[in-house]
């Protein structure tokens, strides 16, 4: 199939608003609206659950019933304000990303903790997409069914 | 998709879910029409960025996971045909597909864990593929790329496809979704160069279909 035409149907638009930071990660768009000036992604600690799902907790950035102890390089004060250090995080867990710093765009890949029960369990790993419908569907959501998820296209 | 449907509707059962998911870029205005054609009860997923292959790490399409009711797979990445399909004439006819695909999961859905298909833990992980960071960064580069198309940044959105690419070489998913989005299409001379030098490579991008 070719749709030659639908290569870039849309018309330029900006990316976020001014003074705006873009995060993409698991399909979702995450509009920061404040960040750090400092080296890497600086996001408030508050805006940490909206990116990839963590918590920070006393005892470290915490997914569901997993925490990862953190030092305090993770926290970055500039002027008065206490950033967490994003790009860090996602080293120290080995998560990749590609950053378009001049558009202040930072894209996500899956992070490999979260990959583990599926790489050595077998256990089905918890996307979330939209259906056409507009309902998030979650792999979790189908606990207690048999599922057979199937991919195509047009192509 | 017609053929899931019938195999969704021949099963009636309540506690099986069939989720489609179309990985199209160009989105709801190619696969929309596919979809409705079905007239679909199933889940129907247009996804633009590729989340579905990115999860269970395909690179291709058709491909499959069969999720129980632990949320354990118990089959993955098999070329996942519903029926065999025969397309073109005369000389140029040419059939693809299988029709031992939907019978295995019609077993499944009635036996559970007792069907000759379920295949065990250690069987399924290794049919799993293991993806180096470098592929793992090229999903965030293509989505990085599909929010420039998104907003009509040509140049930047064809550098993150670009990258993409040559970060995970092996996926003839990206390979095909730009094809499909040029003047060549999905099927044409570089489409056919790219499957014969995967072969040649002796890579696969299915698991072997053993199934009688």
């Amino acid at each position: 199939m070719a749709y030659p035409e639908l290569r870039y149907p849309f018309d330029e638009t900006p990316i976020h608003a001014d003074g705006q930071t873009t995060v993409l990660y698991q399909g979702n768009t995450i509009r920061l609206d404040e960040t750090g000036s400092g080296a890497g992604l600086l996001i408030r600690p508050e805006d940490l659950p909206g990116v990839n799902g963590f918590e920070l907790k006393p005892e470290g950035a915490c997914f569901q019933d997993m925490c990862i102890p953190l030092s305090d390089r993770f926290f970055v004060a500039e002027d008065g304000r206490q950033w967490f250090d994003l790009t860090a995080f996602a080293d120290l867990l080995e998560q990749p990303y590609v950053a378009d710093e001049d558009e202040r765009v930072w894209s996500f890949g899956e992070i490999p903790v979260k990959r583990e029960s599926m790489m050595v369990d077998a256990m089905a790993p918890d996307f979330e997409v939209t259906d056409r419908q507009g309902n998030v569907v979650r792999m979790s959501d189908f606990k207690g069914k048999k599922t057979l998820i199937v991919t195509w296209s047009s192509w | 998709m017609p053929v899931w449907q019938r195999i969704l509707e021949d099963i009636n059962d309540p506690n099986f879910v069939i989720i489609s998911a179309a990985e199209d870029t160009g989105g709801e205005a190619v696969a929309g029409p596919i979809f409705d054609a079905a007239k679909p009860s199933y889940v129907q997923i247009v996804d633009e960025n590729h989340i579905i292959s990115s999860a269970f790490h395909f690179v291709n399409v058709p491909s499959a996971a069969w999720v129980d009711e632990e949320g354990r797979i118990v089959r993955i990445d098999e070329g996942t045909y519903a029926k065999v399909h025969e397309i073109g004439e005369g000389d140029q006819k040419f059939q693809f597909g299988t029709d031992v695909y939907a019978p295995a999961v019609k077993d499944w859905i009635a036996k559970g864990a007792a069907s000759e298909y379920v295949q065990p833990p250690a069987a399924v992980t290794g049919n799993i593929r293991a993806l180096s960071a470098d592929q793992h960064r090229a999903d965030a580069a293509f989505r990085l790329g599909n929010l420039f198309r998104y907003h009509g940044r040509k140049e930047k959105a064809e550098r993150y496809w670009d990258m993409a690419q040559a970060l995970n070489p092996d996926s003839i998913n990206f390979i095909r979704q730009n094809l499909t989005l040029s003047e060549e299409g999905s099927a044409g001379e570089t489409f056919r160069k790219v499957v014969g030098d995967y072969a040649k490579e002796g890579k696969a991008y299915y698991r072997p279909l053993d199934l009688k």
